[in-house]
């Protein structure tokens, strides 16, 4: 499958703002502006920004069509141009639109730590995946095409990277047909290692990724071999969130004491050397960690060249927490006045300036496409003026 | 084991202008049927679409990568073209509630049973009463018994299914994808049924 034909392979979103910088296109840019401004004037709600979204890349396409700069363009370069608006667009409301609402924001959260739990024991046998298919490299590579997805802003390449995955996953499932004559893979075959290789990965927001795709990829790209893999990995999302005792091919009861286990297993990562007890109702400063809200956060005093691998593990797990509880934050910060003293008291306090004088650090830095219309340097103050917070 | 054997002859045209509200449509000449496979696991539903996809046209066409998602594009005799694009779902018990996200936008659902196996075609009526239920009310769907073929080992009788296929207003064939019998049938009779285009 070669996904990236929908896209030119040749053109790339230089190629755009290159034409964007040109005096004839100077009516464009200002409609691309004042789409984007125009967003201030709306509180945040992702399905009216989804279809103004999706209204406006229909209009710009017949605009583009007609544009003098496009005069007897191939239908690559049209496509490119809507491709590049796309792009551009979303990376400039990527704030505002991207795991946009608190619900999301728990969603997210909530599948992370289920697979977070399940990753503790789930196995391809749980999913009577045949052994044949149980390839570490191969499932190693589909797994950081997974990651990649926060790597991304625009839907498209957050897209490309689901799509990758399945492509890894297909290739291995195909080399295997042919290996042993089977008849090729379906999806019984597909599903039930992707669902694995989402346990293994556990994507950084999940569920936002996939809302964002489905609100924000221009639609007419949202069909045919695109359409089917999203629409898999939306049922692996599906899937893990129902998923329980009878789920799997595994003892109900052995389920269940292996989730508790589980559970255990990760309060003790995060405080390995105390757990919590109600003797000890206000923990402050105990054992050289830091506890706070009844979490726990160890290694506040640790020395680099002191850590074991064991602790590695358990530092990484704290990290991932912190960057979750901290991303909640930012999107909670975000929906408020901006005026400190209207903050909730909790939010007071040094995280909370750390927050109000980086309002962008939810984005993520990774994606660096610096997006210069008419050449001029106007990307974070253009960002804010044109109300993204 | 392989879907095996003899390349069916294939006779493309005969059918009148079609098209379809629900699917995505790419032009009026020229259709794109979003197809969903529904039956349980080993009924044949991964041979009945690799023998229609790979059993006609060029040989050379690339078939893609995976066999969960396939496209075949078929021309009518006026010159339209419809490529059908097929989109396989798991049988498996456990994902029996993740089908509606499968089957939601379909035109066409074909919900396949083997001819041998009666709990294959209790499990294809299921499907039939959820897409009933939960289905576009337009979708075309298709009843089919596979493995034709193994006539002496049949279990279920042509009669029934002619019945329950009659009874829910839905179009009844029995294919063997090993065979190729009733294969390209079964495609050219759901073209058929496509909802045709107002014309205007
Ligand atoms: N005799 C016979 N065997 C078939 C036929 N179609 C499929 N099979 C066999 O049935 C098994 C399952 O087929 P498959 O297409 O993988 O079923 P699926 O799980 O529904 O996709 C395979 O071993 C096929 O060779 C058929 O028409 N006749
Ligand atoms: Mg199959």
């Amino acid at each position: 499958m070669d996904f990236t034909s929908s896209s030119s392979s040749s053109l790339t979103f230089t190629d755009f703002l290159d034409r964007m910088r040109h005096p004839a296109s100077v009516d464009l840019v200002r409609s691309i502006k004042s789409f984007i401004v125009s967003f201030s004037f709306h509180s945040a709600n992702s399905e009216n920004d989804s279809k103004r979204l999706q209204d406006f890349l229909l209009a710009m396409e017949t605009t583009i069509k007609d544009h003098p700069l496009w005069a007897g363009a191939s239908w690559e370069e049209i496509d490119n141009a809507i491709e590049g608006l796309e792009k551009y667009v979303m990376t400039k409301l990527f704030s505002r639109t991207f795991a946009c609402s608190p619900e999301d924001a728990k969603s997210d959260q909530e599948i992370s730590e289920k697979i977070f739990l399940l990753q503790h024991f789930v196995r391809p046998e749980h999913l009577d995946i045949p052994a044949v298919y149980q390839n570490e490299s191969a499932w190693l590579i589909a797994e950081k095409e997974l990651q990649k997805i926060n790597a991304f802003k625009a839907p498209r390449e957050k897209l490309l990277c689901i799509l990758n995955c399945c492509r890894v996953i297909n290739n291995l499932l195909l080399n295997v047909s042919i290996s042993t004559n089977h008849v090729p893979a379906g999806a019984d075959d597909f599903l039930p290692v992707l669902i694995y290789i989402t346990i293994k990965a556990n994507p950084p927001q999940l569920h936002s990724n996939l809302k964002f795709i489905q609100l924000f990829r221009q639609q007419s790209k949202v069909i045919s071999e695109a359409a089917y893999y999203l629409t898999n990995l939306i049922s692996v999302e599906s899937f893990i969130n129902g998923l329980d005792a009878n789920s799997l091919s595994m003892d109900a009861n052995e389920f269940q004491e292996k989730m508790q286990a589980a559970r255990l297993a990760k309060a003790a990562q995060v405080a390995p050397r105390n757990i919590s007890t109600p003797r000890d109702p206000q923990p402050v400063y105990c054992d050289k960690e830091i506890h706070m809200g009844g979490r726990h956060y160890p290694f506040m005093e640790a020395e680099a060249g002191k850590l074991t691998v064991e602790d590695v593990h358990k530092l990484l797990s704290v990290y991932k927490d912190v960057v979750n509880k901290y991303s909640v934050l930012c999107q909670a910060v975000r929906g408020l006045s901006l005026n400190k003293e209207k903050l909730p008291v909790a939010l007071r306090g040094d995280l909370c300036d750390c927050i109000l004088e980086h309002p962008r650090a939810d984005c993520n830095p990774a994606e660096q496409d610096v997006v210069e219309v008419e050449g001029t340097k106007e990307k974070e103050k253009e960002t804010v003026s044109a109300g993204l917070l | 084991m392989g879907c095996s054997s003899s390349l069916p002859d294939r006779n493309n045209g005969r059918l009148g202008v079609l098209s379809s509200e629900n699917s995505g449509v790419a032009d009026s000449k020229n259709l794109r049927v979003k197809l969903v496979l529904l039956g349980d696991s080993g009924v044949g539903k991964s041979c009945i679409v690799l023998r229609f996809v790979r059993g006609q046209f060029d040989p050379t066409s690339k078939v893609t990568v995976g066999a969960s998602f396939l496209s075949q594009t078929i021309a009518l005799q006026d010159s339209t073209t419809i490529k059908f694009e097929i989109w396989d779902t798991a049988g498996q018990e456990r994902y029996a509630a993740l089908a509606p996200l499968y089957y939601r936008g379909a035109a066409v659902a074909v919900v396949v049973y083997d001819i041998t196996s009666p709990d294959s075609f209790n499990k294809a009526q299921y499907w039939v009463k959820e897409l009933q239920k939960h289905g576009s009310p337009d979708i075309v769907m298709a009843l089919v018994g596979n493995k034709a073929d193994l006539q002496n080992n049949r279990e279920v009788p042509v009669q029934d299914a002619v019945e329950y296929a009659e009874k829910n207003g839905m179009f009844f064939i029995e294919t063997s994808a090993k065979t190729a019998d009733n294969i390209n049938e079964l495609f050219e009779e759901i073209a058929k049924r496509l909802p045709r285009v107002s014309s205007s």
